[in-house]
């Protein structure tokens, strides 16, 4: 059923309809955000589940693992605070661009290193479903509060694709918790920005 | 001194003869004499030292002592020759064998002195030259290291064998890791060599060092061969600059292999681990780590990790550990449709390798050299991998071989296969059944598969209900993905048939599937014949009833809708009735007494051919009725063959209780059988059935036989009733009445008479044990006798009469009476007057005898009595009735005097009066006539016993004391019984004495019976009464035997009937011990 939502909830942005209330959209997205925060830590476990010993014990954590490709969703309070609207949505926007396209790539090297484990691969799938929704609804509100809409470009760049298999299983470890990091920013963010926008 | 001492040695025969004959090798003859080489320098030149790196060239070298100029050195050869040299050495041709004198002359020398030197082959060393290395290189995955060098052969044009050593260093300590030794030969020619050598540690992670040397092992040079000089040592870096930090990445490994990893780190590394092992760092060059995993277990599907951390950073790298590809089994190819060929197999023993590392299948055919390959996406059906080869036009054999393969190996399986024996034909489908007749069908059914080149073999099984199942083999010519039909015969009309088809090749592989079940009805048909019938007349002999059984399923061929029943004669056939199904006969009135009657069964298909029947029933008189019991069940019938019964029998039966005209059934045998079995579900055991044989003649049915029978007798159910018809004082008469048949249950084959003498209420009802003696049996196996007759029984006596009747199935209940036997009045008279005379005779004779002997029984019964006057007893009379009160006067009032009546004295008995002796004297005015000794002193008191005495006698007796005897005999019964005296009262006259007055009487006795007198005051114990004493002299009391004062210790009851008769003196001792008891018991009664 979660995809069918999702593609619901795509539809708005879809629709070049005339400037519409803004306090919709962030309602939307503020509840796909919120469900999102529930799978999240679901899908790192489950991620980790899959990938072997060390990443499977319990509480397994490894912070310093970054990925350039992918922005950090730490953020000091008060910079994240004296944020723009705009801004403050224009990197939730970029971020969760950027999480689809490795999404997709972790998806891919699961594909290999775990080809049968359709959990696995169905959440990943699921999750990058899911941002592409947020990314959707954030378009949405963007284009209600009259932002310019950035345009979808190519964050990934070029990919190593000799990467090598504990390349590819911490990167998806990035992936999935930045995941997670990110979506909880979001609703932190869209929370802002309803109570700016009440409906 | 300096000398040297030169001299030859001639060569030692150590040469090979072969060798020396070859003209080749000629040259070399001479350099096999070992030849001894000493050199004794002296002066400045010494240590002659030859070496040769090609065997063709010595070079000689020598210290010189001092700075000398060697001008000269001549070598004596075959020709003696002579160099000039400047240094201390010189090259020279190789010498052939044996010493040879070198003679240096040092002309500058002090000594200007000649030095000679011996030169022998045998003290030459053989150093090759230093091996050079052309190339070191490293193939980095798979850690291999490649070394090659020129072995420079052209040197030596000869076949000469190498050993060459080559050592593998590590690190920049340069630990030896690796020594090999590497054996080739050198044939004249420069070769180059290659050697590579497989690093347990990635090469990435150590410099890796490598150096080689040579031993030429030439077996004609006698003198010394040594190793050549290490070569220069070539080096691999490990690279520092490489992106990736742990090596090596994304490895494949056989599960249980030894694998190192290592890790290139500029900090520290703190931890390794493996999954989340933590494993031992061993350290590399600088920073770098290398941990060692040993037997590495099968990884996860993602892999096993390492992972090194250090305080920064975390690296790691991925190893997967499998096993290479399992022989494919169980590969099986074959077709179902000759259009593709399917091989399956079982991939076997799981490789824990997936993805990218995965087996790869091909399925390579050598005939055509085609192949296909199994892509993982390929769906395999219960773990079994299959691959679709498609099957070549003028193609039957192929020869398929499997190639698996894995990073880890390869293993193979082949299979050679005739494709047109391998046809194992899909499931048929579209089953259908077409009627052709009522026991003939067509089958159809449709298979997809080009099967135009062979027969099929199809299999039909046909299912019918309540039936074997039945198979049927057709071979059919094959088609193109066409429908088949088959015809199936034989079968049954109106029966219900299931068909499946399976089919197979001609060249049986395998069958296909079982095709759905396709159930079919089979068309009706005639019925195949007329019903089983037989006809009875009706009880007014009017009507005429027909009888027919169904017919079976088999016979009816169709549901069975009506009967016709005609009556045919000789001029004409006369259509009856008819009759619908559920029904199995008719009653038809009958004009015509003769006819045949026909009876025909309809289905939907025709009528069964007519069953006939005549109605003529013939008469026979001679029948009597006779009986059959059956076995098991069965009922075994026979009789003599009869050639006027010219159709058949039939035997019919009842119940025989049934009225005359009934019928249960009736069974058919031919005219030629005498014997038959009749079976029938409806037989029930103790029933008794009526059967009837008949004979059939041409005109008709005649009875022949009468039978009653049972399937099994059974014990009655009843007991038979009887009465008793007549008694007398010595037999019953009973009569008893038959049984019902009903409850009979069998054959009656005897009654079974029990009697015995009981009362209805006694005991003896529990049981008619036939053992028991006091039972009479009576066995009646005559059936038909009704009465009995029991004789020999006692007159006025209860008797149980029980009477049951038995068959041979078992004996019946039992039904039992009481009959009281007449009396018999002659006995009793007998029986009355017999004792009555006998007690007559015995009082005359007792009587005779008593009076003869009278005087003997006055002596023996009735001695003397004493004089009562002498009895003590009077004085203590009071205080006797006062009980326990100590009184010391006797008190008249209460008591009232009796008579003591002597009947006979022998002495002159005389009573005197008591009151001198003893205080309490009742009666003063009674006369003491008796003397002392024997006195007797009885007092009664109260005298509640007045019955027993004469009361005239006390009346009369006024002044003067009677004693009254009675019954003496049974006054000295009570002593044995002291029980029987509680009743007495305790006053009896002689020998009483009560305490109070003892001490008075006597004061010897006072102290010996102190103690009985403090416990029972008023009391005293015979026992102390000197006359019951006697047989104790010492004791105090017979000192008083002889004192006037004797009171008699016979008890003294008021009322007493206690004898007053001193007893003998031999009695004495013994009633001392009665009296004992006796009074000891007495004694506690007033206490009471």
């Amino acid at each position: 059923p979660a995809p069918i939502c999702f593609l619901g909830l795509l539809l708005p942005p879809l629709n070049p309809a005339a400037p519409i209330s803004p306090a919709e959209p962030i309602s939307q997205a503020y509840s796909l955000a919120l469900y999102m925060q529930k799978n999240t830590s679901t899908l790192l476990q489950t991620y980790l589940q899959y990938q072997g010993s060390p990443f499977s014990d319990p509480g397994f954590s490894a912070p310093e693992l970054q990925l350039s490709s992918l922005p950090p969703a730490a953020v000091s309070f008060k910079t994240w605070h004296a944020l723009e609207d705009g801004e403050r949505l224009n990197r939730a926007q970029g971020a969760f661009l950027a999480l689809t396209q490795h999404l997709q790539l972790v998806g891919d090297d699961q594909n290999d290193l775990n080809p049968g484990s359709p959990i696995l691969l169905a959440q990943l799938g699921a999750a990058r479903l899911r941002a592409q929704g947020l990314l959707g609804n954030m378009a949405a509100i963007m284009a209600a509060l009259g932002l310019p809409v950035p345009p979808e470009e190519d964050t990934l760049g070029v990919v190593p694709f000799g990467a090598s298999a504990f390349e590819r299983k911490c990167r998806g470890y990035v992936v999935t918790r930045e995941y997670g990091h990110w979506t909880d920013r979001a609703v932190r963010d869209l929370a802002l920005l309803k109570a700016k926008y009440p409906a | 001194m300096m000398s040297i001492y030169l001299f030859w040695r001639q060569p030692s025969q150590m040469v090979d003869k072969k060798r020396m004959k070859t003209s080749d090798f000629r040259w070399l003859l001479s350099k096999f004499v070992l030849l001894y080489l000493m050199v004794q320098v002296t002066g400045a030149l010494r240590d002659l030292k030859c070496t040769t790196n090609n065997l063709k060239v010595w070079d000689c070298s020598w210290k010189a002592g001092f700075e000398s100029v060697i001008d000269e050195v001549c070598i004596e050869d075959r020709s003696y020759s002579c160099h000039q040299v400047e240094k201390t050495n010189i090259k020279i041709p190789a010498l052939p064998p044996g010493d040879h004198v070198m003679t240096v002359k040092s002309s500058h020398s002090p000594a200007n002195s000649l030095s000679k030197f011996i030169l022998n082959e045998k003290n030459v060393s053989f150093i090759p030259d230093t091996p050079e290395i052309l190339s070191f290189s490293a193939d980095f995955p798979t850690s291999t290291l490649s070394l090659e060098w020129n072995d420079k052969g052209s040197a030596f044009p000869y076949h000469v064998n190498v050993t060459w050593e080559i050592k593998i260093l590590r690190t920049e300590r340069r630990e030896l890791i690796k020594l090999e030794t590497y054996n080739t030969n050198l044939n004249g020619k420069d070769r180059v060599h290659q050697w590579s050598w497989a690093s347990d540690l990635p090469l990435e992670c150590a410099t890796h060092y490598v150096s080689i040397r040579c031993y030429i092992d030439y077996l004609h040079f006698s003198g010394h061969k040594e190793w050549s000089d290490w070569s220069q040592m070539k080096k691999i870096p490990w690279s520092p600059n490489s992106q990736t930090k742990v090596f090596p990445q994304d490895k494949v490994v056989l599960v249980g292999s030894d694998i190192i990893f290592c890790c290139i780190s500029q900090s520290k590394v703190l931890v390794a681990q493996i999954g989340s092992t933590l494993c031992p760092l061993i350290h590399l060059d600088e920073k770098n780590v290398a941990i060692k995993i040993r037997n590495i277990s099968v990884s996860e599907n993602s892999g096993t990790n390492v992972i090194f951390t250090t305080d920064d950073n975390v690296y790691g790298t991925v190893i997967f550990a499998g096993y290479p590809p399992d022989i494919p089994q169980k590969l099986n190819c074959e077709t179902h449709d000759l259009k593709e060929i399917v091989c399956t197999w079982n991939p076997g023993r799981p490789t824990g390798l997936v993805g990218p590392r995965n087996t790869n299948y091909t399925l390579f055919e050598s005939f055509s050299r085609k192949y296909v390959t199994f892509k993982r996406a390929e769906t395999f059906i219960n773990e079994s991998y299959q691959l679709f080869f498609q099957i070549l036009p003028d193609q039957e054999i192929y020869n398929f071989t499997l190639h698996a393969q894995n990073p880890l190996g390869k293993s193979e399986s082949a299979q050679l296969v005739n494709i047109m024996e391998r046809v194992s034909p899909h499931t048929p489908t579209s089953l259908k059944v077409k009627d052709i007749n009522s026991t003939a069908v067509i089958l159809s059914w449709h298979l997809p598969g080009n099967f135009a080149q062979i027969n099929l073999l199809c299999q039909i099984e046909i299912n019918k209900a309540n039936s074997k199942q039945e198979l049927q083999n057709a071979t059919i010519k094959g088609a193109k993905n066409a429908d088949y039909l088959i015809d199936v015969n034989k079968l049954n009309p109106y029966t219900k048939y299931t068909f499946r088809i399976r089919c197979s090749a001609e060249t049986f592989w395998k069958w296909s599937k079982w095709s759905n079940a396709k159930q079919h009805l089979t068309k009706e048909a005639i019925p195949s014949k007329g019903p089983d019938i037989w006809r009875e007349w009706s009880s007014d002999g009017r009507n005429l009833v027909i009888y027919w059984k169904p017919l079976s399923i088999n016979d009816a061929n169709g549901k069975i809708l009506s009967y016709n029943v005609s009556c045919s004669s000789h001029e004409e056939t006369q259509f009856l009735s008819e009759v619908l199904d559920p029904q199995h006969k008719a009653e038809l009135p009958l004009s015509k007494r003769d006819c045949i009657i026909s009876v025909v069964a309809k289905n939907s298909a025709g009528s069964s051919p007519p069953s006939k029947i005549p109605t003529i029933e013939i008469p026979n008189d001679d029948l009597k009725v006779e009986e059959v019991v059956g076995i098991g069940k069965k009922i075994l019938l026979s009789w003599h063959h009869n050639p006027n019964m010219t159709c058949d029998y039939v035997i019919k039966w009842c119940n025989s209780s049934r009225s005359e005209h009934c019928l249960m059934d009736w069974k058919k045998v031919s005219s030629n059988s005498t014997e038959t079995i009749i079976e029938s579900d409806q037989f029930r055991s103790g029933i008794r059935y009526h059967f009837f044989l008949y004979g059939c003649r041409n005109q008709g049915y005649q009875l022949l036989r009468s039978i009653i029978g049972y399937i099994e007798e059974l014990a009655p159910i009843v007991a038979p009733n009887f009465t008793v018809e007549d008694t007398s004082s010595d037999s019953i008469l009973v009569k008893w009445e038959d049984i019902p048949v009903e409850e009979l249950r069998g054959f009656l084959r005897g009654y079974l008479f029990y009697f015995q003498k009981g009362e209805k209420d006694t005991s003896k009802m529990r049981g008619l044990e036939p053992g028991r003696s006091d039972i009479k049996i009576k066995n009646i196996t005559d059936i038909s006798q009704k009465t009995l007759r029991i004789a020999d029984l006692q007159g006025k006596t209860s008797y149980r009469l029980v009477l049951q009747a038995y068959t041979d199935g078992g004996v019946g209940p039992k039904k039992s009476m009481f009959v009281v036997t007449k009396e018999n009045s002659v006995g009793l008279i007998i029986a009355i007057l017999i004792p009555v005379a006998v007690a007559v005779i015995v009082g005359v004779v007792t009587s005779i005898l008593c009076y003869r002997k009278r005087e003997w029984i006055k002596e023996t019964f009735y001695p003397d009595i004493p004089n009562p006057e002498n009895c003590k007893a009077l004085q203590f009379q009071k205080s006797v009735c006062e009980g326990s009160n100590a009184l010391k006067t006797l008190e008249m009032n209460p008591c009232t005097p009796n008579n003591v009546e002597v009947l006979e004295t022998r002495a002159a008995p005389k009573i005197e009066d008591t009151e001198i002796i003893s205080p309490v004297a009742e009666r003063p005015e009674e006369g003491s006539n008796t003397e002392p000794e024997n006195h007797v002193v009885v007092s009664y008191c109260p005298p509640i016993i007045e019955e027993e005495i004469p009361n005239p006698v006390v009346d009369e007796a006024g002044g003067t004391s009677q004693v009254i005897y009675i019954d003496v005999q049974s006054m000295y019964q009570p002593q044995a019984k002291p029980e029987e005296e509680q009743d007495i009262d305790p006053v009896v006259g002689p020998g009483y004495k009560p305490q109070m007055r003892l001490p008075i009487n006597s004061t010897l006795e006072e102290t010996a019976a102190e103690d009985d007198i403090d416990k029972t005051a008023g009391y005293r114990p015979q026992a102390n009464v000197n006359t019951w004493n006697l047989v104790s002299p010492d004791s105090p009391r017979s000192t008083d035997s002889n004192s006037e004062v004797v009171s008699f210790g016979s008890p003294c009851s008021i009322n007493s009937r206690q004898f007053l008769i001193p007893p003998k003196d031999e009695d004495s001792p013994k009633s001392n011990g009665a009296g004992w008891s006796f009074t000891n018991f007495f004694q506690n009664k007033p206490n009471d």
